[in-house]
């Protein structure tokens, strides 16, 4: 059977019930294979392989370098409920995510909203905004080092203009994780931000045409029409930013390193002291297991509460 | 076609010969104490060099320049930070160096899991005399009997001062050197008297929890009352014990009476010092040098002084390291380019003064009685510093120790936690590394 037939058949057979389910199905598995099958060999080679190792890991005491490995059960799940410190850095984790994801989401909106359109100062407007992602994450911590640094840093003349004595902004307890969380923002608005954009380009005008002719006013459109219209891009981009931002590690490794008292210390560090510091994969992995089911439990909480009126449709 | 074959084949010899040239010979070399080729990457006398970075650089330097087995020393510097990440890393990695520095404190985590192996033998045939090592350096590189590294120093906490604004303060000696407290009252007392005559700060300490200063200065006080933070077989955290509640209680008792600004991270402690805002800097022997060049070429500090960390409990102790020289372990190591690492290992053993010339403490007797080591300035005022270094047992993880109990201490002064909280949250930190050592 040649593959221009096997695409009439299954055209044909898409339109009226398929009589012969059977043949279609041996017969769309080679190319189905052949489309799939690079994606599939990346993703058991870097996704489900050190997934499966990782539970195998987890079960050991494995040291990170001269080969000592022992089989000890559950005992590192044990040992990280009782672990102050991991309770300690997931609490961290899940401030910065609650300050952070909110309002990633809604700056990008607010951005995303002023610069759509075509004419030039948007159009030059959102690459600039977006230029700050392609950073690596050490540009961006250096840069906020410099603008947060209490000596010579840009918020001194800020502080000094209110007649008001230089805080150490990094080395705060109150503001330390703040400006972790817009050294971040600053960092990340340019994907959701395009995100959204593309979204509401999505949106039929006609929508709003009608609209004007019954005089809604800028909020009820923006409520009624322009919400709803990106409802599934907003779904999109709080999983992204919640996937993203639990693992949250250079800006706090760089910035602040966990201080002051540990209350910037993330999951991620964490993992990765525990790990790279103390030598202890087993462990480490074990912390990264739970950091992944934290997540995934979020992100399908999301898409629950995302998808729960689709049924209407 | 003969053209291009021709020039293949040459490319081809050429490439072989340039291989074989570095192959037999370069040595990879790493080391934290920074990168400072711009000022010190073309001076190969280290007598023309100051700052840890700027002497390793020239001895480095020198090496190549002058030895005669065709060595090369290819150096790379790694951040602090994260220099044990990455020298751990390196064997699952393959990229194994063929020189590497290592605190003592560190080495045992090597050395257990072999990954290091003795080089005592063959620094012997290359001419260095272990016997020539003080008792404690030799210590600090041997297990089981073997010896695994090449100590190069013995490091610790000193106190640093500024000898200009003790005057101000009327806090010198008839000798000139500055009157340091001997208790807790007397710092305080000295401190109060300091701020009102010259409106600075008494103390400069690196105060966030991203550096270890203050874990220098808690254990330092703890040997000082002559107890330990761990057990003897290095099982058990005793970090809790009276004498850790009295180190902490001491601390706090020193923010809590403003003798130091807590918000300085270790930059900011030593600009405070050094621009002459602070009376005195709790900071290690690493600086001396440093701090001297500094002072000479007209910092805000002018008047600089060194001397040991005073005695405030009952006798002298001091918190100590050491920096030494491994060889990591690689099977694929050719016998050449071992014999060249072994090479820089002892030429760097035979230039122990120039290392001592940072304000570290050298690691062999003759170069202590030399005339040359004497004659170094500033070394009377931390003469007691040798006696009086103190380490913890041997245990793996000390640096995760180190890192947790700094950590753990600071939530005294930058929240209202109570000193007895905060050793019960060291104890139990340092607790959880114990429980997982072998």
């Amino acid at each position: 059977m040649t593959t221009i037939d096997t695409g009439q058949v299954a055209a044909s057979q898409a339109v009226a019930v398929p009589k012969t389910p059977h043949r279609r199905r041996k017969s769309d598995i080679v190319p189905a294979l052949i489309f799939l099958g690079p994606f599939m060999a990346l993703y058991a080679v870097f996704l489900i392989f050190p997934l499966f190792k990782g539970i195998y890991i987890s079960f050991h005491d494995w040291e990170l370098a001269g080969g000592y490995r022992e089989w000890i059960g559950f005992f590192n799940y044990e040992d990280l409920w009782y672990d102050r410190e991991f309770w300690r850095a997931t609490g961290n984790t899940f401030r910065f995510v609650i300050m952070a994801v909110p309002a990633m989401t809604a700056l990008s909106l607010v951005l995303a909203l002023a610069l759509r359109g075509q004419d030039r100062i948007r159009t030059i407007l959102r690459p600039v905004f977006f230029s700050s992602s392609v950073f690596s994450v050490t540009v961006v911590t250096l840069v906020w080092g410099m603008v947060l640094s209490p000596d010579r840093g840009l918020v001194t003349p800020v502080f000094e203009a209110f007649g008001l004595e230089p805080i150490n902004i990094l080395g705060s307890l109150t503001w330390a994780m703040p400006a972790l969380v817009i050294a971040t923002l600053w960092w990340g608005i340019g994907l959701p931000m395009a995100l959204f954009i593309a979204a509401l380009g999505q949106i039929p005008s006609e929508l709003y045409e009608a609209a004007e002719l019954d005089y809604a006013s800028r909020w009820r459109k923006f409520t009624a029409i322009t919400i709803p219209g990106i409802r599934r891009t907003m779904l999109l981009v709080l999983v992204l930013q919640i996937v993203l931002q639990f693992q949250i590690f250079g800006q706090a490794q760089l910035m602040t390193n966990g201080g002051p008292a540990h209350t910037t210390e993330t999951i991620v560090m964490y993992i990765y002291n525990t790990g790279f510091r103390d030598w202890q994969i087993g462990y480490a992995t074990t912390i990264a297991l739970a950091l992944f089911v934290i997540m995934l439990f979020f992100s399908m909480l999301q898409l629950w509460i995302g998808g729960r009126g689709d049924t209407n449709d | 076609m003969t053209n291009l074959g021709k020039r293949m084949a040459l490319t081809a010899a050429a490439l072989l010969v340039s291989t074989s040239f570095a192959s037999a010979t370069d040595i990879k070399f790493v080391r934290f104490f920074g990168d400072c080729q711009a000022e010190f990457g073309d001076v190969t006398d280290p007598a023309d060099a100051y700052g840890e970075c700027g002497i390793i650089t020239a001895l480095t330097n020198q090496f190549n320049a002058e030895n005669t087995i065709g060595a090369h020393v290819n150096t790379q510097t790694v951040d602090w930070g994260a220099y044990y990440t990455q020298l751990t890393s390196s064997y699952s990695t393959g990229d194994i160096p063929d020189v590497a520095v290592m605190h003592a404190s560190d080495l045992i985590n090597y050395t257990d899991r072999d990954l290091v192996t003795p080089i005592g033998e063959e620094l012997v045939a290359a001419g260095v005399d272990p016997d020539d090592w003080v008792e404690q350096a030799r210590k600090n590189v041997t297990s089981d009997g073997e010896i695994y590294a090449l100590p190069f120093d013995i490091h610790a906490v000193l106190m640093h001062v500024n000898l200009g604004l003790m005057e101000e303060a009327g806090l010198v000696n008839e000798d000139g050197t500055a009157k340091l407290p001997t208790s807790l009252d007397e710092l305080i007392s000295m401190g109060k008297t300091f701020k009102e005559k010259t409106g600075k700060y008494y103390l400069a300490m690196e105060s966030q929890s991203t550096d270890v200063s203050s874990m220098r200065l808690f254990m330092s006080l703890v040997w000082q009352q002559g107890g330990d933070l761990i057990s003897e077989d290095g099982k058990t955290a005793t970090v809790d014990s009276p004498e850790g509640l009295k180190a902490a209680e001491f601390i706090k008792a020193m923010f809590d009476n403003d003798l130091l600004d807590p918000g300085l991270d270790y930059n900011g402690a030593e600009q405070a010092f050094l621009n002459g805002d602070a009376g005195m800097f709790i900071n290690g022997t690493w600086v001396v040098n440093s701090y001297a060049t500094q002072a000479e070429n007209g910092a805000g500090l002018t008047d600089y002084a060194v001397y040991d960390l005073p005695t405030f409990f009952d006798k002298p102790a001091v918190f100590s390291n050491s920096h030494t020289w491994i060889i990591p372990k690689d099977d694929t190591r050719t016998p050449e380019e071992r014999e060249a690492a072994i090479a820089f290992l002892a030429f760097l053993n035979e230039n122990d003064y120039q290392w001592a010339r940072t304000g570290h403490l050298p690691v062999r007797q003759s170069v202590i009685d030399s005339e040359e080591f004497q004659a170094l300035p500033y070394r009377a005022g931390y003469a007691g510093t040798a006696d009086a270094a103190h380490r913890l047992p041997p245990v793996k993880n000390e640096r995760g120790i180190y890192l947790d109990i700094a950590a753990e201490l600071s939530p005294m002064w930058q929240t209202d936690m109570s000193p007895e909280e905060a050793v019960s949250n060291a104890n139990d930190t340092t607790q959880r590394i114990l429980r997982r050592n072998r």
